[in-house]
């Protein structure tokens, strides 16, 4: 008994999401976290409260709202129009821009949280050294964060293999482009194959297990900034 | 004049009004008690600390009311009062990190750091530094810069008194080509190493000039202090090694000092008021080895029954502190022709 094709092509669309999602949201992610990490400006805490969202609401809600955007009336749809489709709900595509969304504080937070403890006299001190503001980021803020960028991209990318109810809303199951493992999961149990479902499930515990483990050995090294 | 300043910043309620000038070379002392606001100065000479007002160095602009030179593009030298190296480098790659963007080259570097004496430390991380090793990595990253302004926060608070008087002798001959301006509240640093003052008070620059001079006021920092003191530069005459004293010549008199051996063709004296007594004839029985014939130039009341003498003794100007009574029996005024007894001196 092992893991059927169909099965392993959904865990292929998982992790392709999730890859893609994450590196959107890390490079997304690092403007945003460092200029809510700097300054205090006003708004900013609403702001915060709206990025932060998705960790409380329960993710068929944003799946909801995300279906109205990206179908044949709302922007999504229109922005597909650029390139002949009429929607953005029930691809890829649109998978990966409601991942981005869904997983977004999960990889804003641990890079705002990174770029907090980077000390402004040892930024003021590389600028009198010399080193321009990209100088700066590239040669002290992103040596300093990189356990940030580490909890964020191992976060990001094990939540977006988590994903179900956005999914739901907005992927279908189209076998090869939507249809992620976790979905594949709950078909396999809808129509009483338990025994698939527990061969995909044990998979998915396994990659997640593997990944937050191999996290936090590293968060524990000795000499490790955290 | 190298650095002309002339700013203004608030923060609160701390308000910080300077205008000054640097000499083209030289240590000046930036003296004040804390809270002066000395390392808000410092920060914002290096255009790390924004304010308003003019900061001209040399025939360069670095800030007007229009624009303000970004701190990177400053040639100074910055040493804040932590050592704030980068943790993610070693030390050598703290120095490479000042090198490369200077353009400081392998001769330079390795030249910095034998005057620093980092060879052993190059390898290590900085998280393991003591206090004393971080102050050296960043006075050697500081170096580096090659700057044309060095701004020195407390650079050798950390260090001990061998490593200290090593360091000040390095500052000193980077002093001979550039200005450096240097914060301490070390008498010993003032002394050793300042050739002009800036004396700090409640936001703005009480007194500027030659350090000599002003040190010698009725009026000057130490005074307000109640640590009068004064500088005397002298000239190397002899060393007698059977008593272990220093002969030096301070214009046609000399002084004499115990010493383990000569101490460099000029060497300055640092001189307490508090160790000068006063006499109106030249006591040929006393145990003290110094006494100069001076004049008194001035007299301040401390108030307490204490009083400041300034004196005019070979050019040069000595405090001593008397009591009003010593003072009124001895009828000193400006002008009495008197004995000054040096009852102790330190080289420094």
């Amino acid at each position: 008994m092992s893991v059927s094709p169909a099965d392993w092509q959904a865990l292929w669309v998982s992790v392709k999401l999730a890859l893609i999602s994450t590196a959107l949201l890390l490079v997304l992610c690092t403007p945003l976290a460092w200029w809510l990490a700097r300054r205090r400006r006003r708004g900013q805490a609403l702001l915060e409260a709206l990025l932060a969202l998705p960790l409380v609401l329960p993710p068929t809600v944003l799946g909801f709202y995300l279906l109205l955007w990206l179908g044949p009336n709302g922007p999504g749809g229109q922005l597909a129009g650029l390139w002949g489709a009429h929607s953005l709900a029930f691809t890829f595509t649109g998978l990966v821009l409601g991942s981005v969304l869904y997983s977004l504080p999960f990889v804003l937070q641990p890079l705002k949280n990174a770029f907090v403890t980077v000390d402004q006299d040892t930024l003021d001190m590389a600028a009198s050294l010399g080193a321009a503001p990209w100088d700066r980021f590239r040669n002290v803020v992103l040596p300093l964060a990189r356990p940030g960028y580490l909890s964020a991209a191992v976060l990001g990318f094990a939540h977006t293999l988590g994903e179900f109810g956005v999914v739901l809303m907005i992927g279908g199951s189209l076998a090869g482009e939507t249809r992620v493992a976790s979905v594949a999961l709950y078909e396999h149990v809808e129509v009483g194959d338990y025994g698939q479902a527990h061969r995909l499930a044990l998979v998915l515990v396994l990659m997640s297990l593997v990944l937050l483990w191999g996290l936090f050995r590293w968060q524990r090294r000795p000499g490790t900034l955290t | 004049m190298s650095l002309q300043v002339d700013i203004k910043l608030q923060r609160g309620d701390f308000r910080l009004a300077v205008n000054g000038r640097l000499p083209e070379r030289g240590v000046t002392i930036l003296f004040g008690p804390s809270g002066a606001g000395k390392s808000s100065l410092l920060k914002a000479i290096a255009g790390l600390q924004p304010c308003q007002g003019l900061i001209r160095f040399a025939d360069r602009v670095w800030q007007d009311e229009r624009d303000s030179l970004p701190a990177h593009r400053r040639p100074v030298g910055l040493m804040l009062q932590k050592p704030t190296l980068f943790p993610h480098l070693s030390v050598a790659g703290n120095l490479t990190f000042a090198a490369r963007r200077s353009g400081a080259d392998a001769g330079r570097w390795r030249q910095v750091v034998a005057l620093t004496e980092l060879q052993p430390l190059l390898e290590r991380g900085v998280a393991g530094l003591s206090g004393g090793e971080a102050q050296r990595v960043a006075l050697a990253r500081a170096l580096l810069t090659e700057p044309d302004l060095l701004l020195l926060d407390e650079p050798l608070s950390a260090l001990d008194s061998d490593r200290r008087q090593a360091l000040m002798a390095v500052i000193a001959r980077v002093a001979e080509r550039l200005p450096v301006l240097y914060v301490t509240h070390q008498l010993e640093e003032v002394m050793t190493l300042g050739d002009h003052l800036w004396w700090l008070d409640q936001g703005g620059l009480r007194e500027q000039g030659e350090l000599t001079e002003r040190l010698a006021g009725l009026h000057g920092p130490l005074a307000a202090g109640g640590q009068a003191a004064v500088v005397l530069h002298t000239r190397h005459r002899h060393y007698d090694p059977q008593h272990h004293l220093l002969e030096l010549a301070l214009g046609e008199r000399l002084l004499r000092l115990p010493a383990d051996g000569p101490r460099g063709d000029t060497p300055r004296l640092k001189v307490a008021a508090r160790d000068v007594s006063l006499a109106l004839t030249a006591a040929r029985d006393s145990s003290v080895l110094n006494i100069l014939p001076a004049r008194v130039d001035s007299l301040r009341d401390l108030g307490h029954g204490q009083c400041l003498v300034r004196l005019e003794c070979e050019g040069q100007w000595l405090l001593a502190r008397l009591s009003t009574l010593s003072r009124d029996s001895l009828a000193l005024r400006p002008g009495t022709p008197v004995y000054a007894q040096i009852k102790a001196a330190a080289l420094v």
